[in-house]
């Protein structure tokens, strides 16, 4: 599975209204357990795996992007969920000046190649800074689907 | 003419995903067919590795684990591929390589007088940004030699699995 393939409109939320790192990660893992109809044990496992990540090294870039993400036990397949937040949320190290843009990616522990093609492509993407500065000023979940289907 | 006709050398691309293992199918009966030489490599793609650790979306204790993920990855699909081709009677040179997918496969079709390189299926063009063309898309491109592309279909498995 691609990016492309993985990207979902329902798995995206503009604008995000969490506050906090962790806000961010449990509203966009909501999109991901209302989707799948997770129960709420699961969808905090996922929470918790992901911020046990985050806890090695934030992946707060300086771009104001972040790509948390984790490798889920049970998982079939790749999931990504994107979100945009008007304001920077405190993400990470405080040096950088907020974060705007999450990419979300969770991974299944097999087929370590596709979630790792999922993760270079974003981070390729992100260093646009064009494309950054698109995804910023996205209005809805449709402008940014666009982005990547354009 | 010195070259043999259609094919001598071929090489099938594996990269995990079930369209390779396809791919893989197809290139033992392709094989078989023409008498050519059959080769198969896996590449671990360490260059995307790197790469996430410098934009720090890895840290550099997972970058180690996912290395060893992919070598485990690439060990499993590598044996399968043998397996299958043992079950033909079919012999099969087989390598892992690190770095650059795309980069490595175009190298080792030079370096080796390869004359057809196979592939699972290429992505549908549904964006234009550079950044998302797929390993499969830049060998395509960039082969010095005729590509095959395969699609994922199960008519393979089947006649794959007819005559074992």
């Amino acid at each position: 599975m691609t990016l492309l393939e993985a990207i979902d409109k329902s798995m995206i939320k503009v604008p995000l209204t969490a506050a906090s790192g962790k806000e961010v990660v449990e509203e966009l893992v909501s999109l991901y357990a209302d989707r799948e109809g997770l129960l709420p044990g699961r969808k905090d496992e996922i929470i918790s795996l992901i911020m046990a990540r985050e806890s090695l090294g934030s992946t707060a870039m300086e771009n104001g992007i972040a790509i948390p993400h984790a490798k889920i036990p049970g998982l079939s397949k790749p999931a990504v969920m994107i979100g945009v937040s008007r304001l920077p949320v405190p993400f990470g190290d405080s040096e950088h000046k907020g974060t705007k843009i999450f990419f979300l990616v969770l991974a299944p522990e097999e087929n370590p190649t596709e979630h790792i093609q999922i993760l270079a492509s974003i981070a390729k993407l992100c260093s646009s800074s064009l494309f950054v500065r698109m995804l910023e000023s996205a209005k809805s979940a449709d402008d940014v689907y666009q982005l990547f289907f354009d | 003419m010195s070259k043999k006709i259609p094919f001598s050398k071929i090489l099938v691309y594996l990269d995990g995903s079930e369209g390779s293992m396809t791919a893989a199918m197809y290139s033992i009966l392709l094989a078989e067919s023409t008498k050519a030489e059959l080769h198969a490599s896996y590449v671990v793609n360490t260059k995307a590795l790197s790469d996430l650790v410098k934009s720090r979306v890895f840290v550099d204790q997972e970058k180690m684990e996912y290395l060893e993920d992919l070598k485990k990855d690439a060990k499993r699909h590598i044996r399968h591929t043998e397996r299958l081709a043992a079950s033909r009677n079919l012999e099969i040179r087989t390598s892992v390589m690190e770095g650059s997918p795309h980069k490595e496969i175009i190298n080792y079709v030079k370096q080796n007088g390869i004359d057809l390189l196979v592939i699972g299926s290429v992505n549908a063009i549904r964006s234009r940004r550079e950044e998302l063309t797929s390993e499969n898309d830049r060998m395509l491109r960039t082969a010095p030699c005729p590509v095959l592309v395969i699609r994922d279909d199960d008519d393979i498995w089947a006649e794959f699995e007819e005559d074992v």
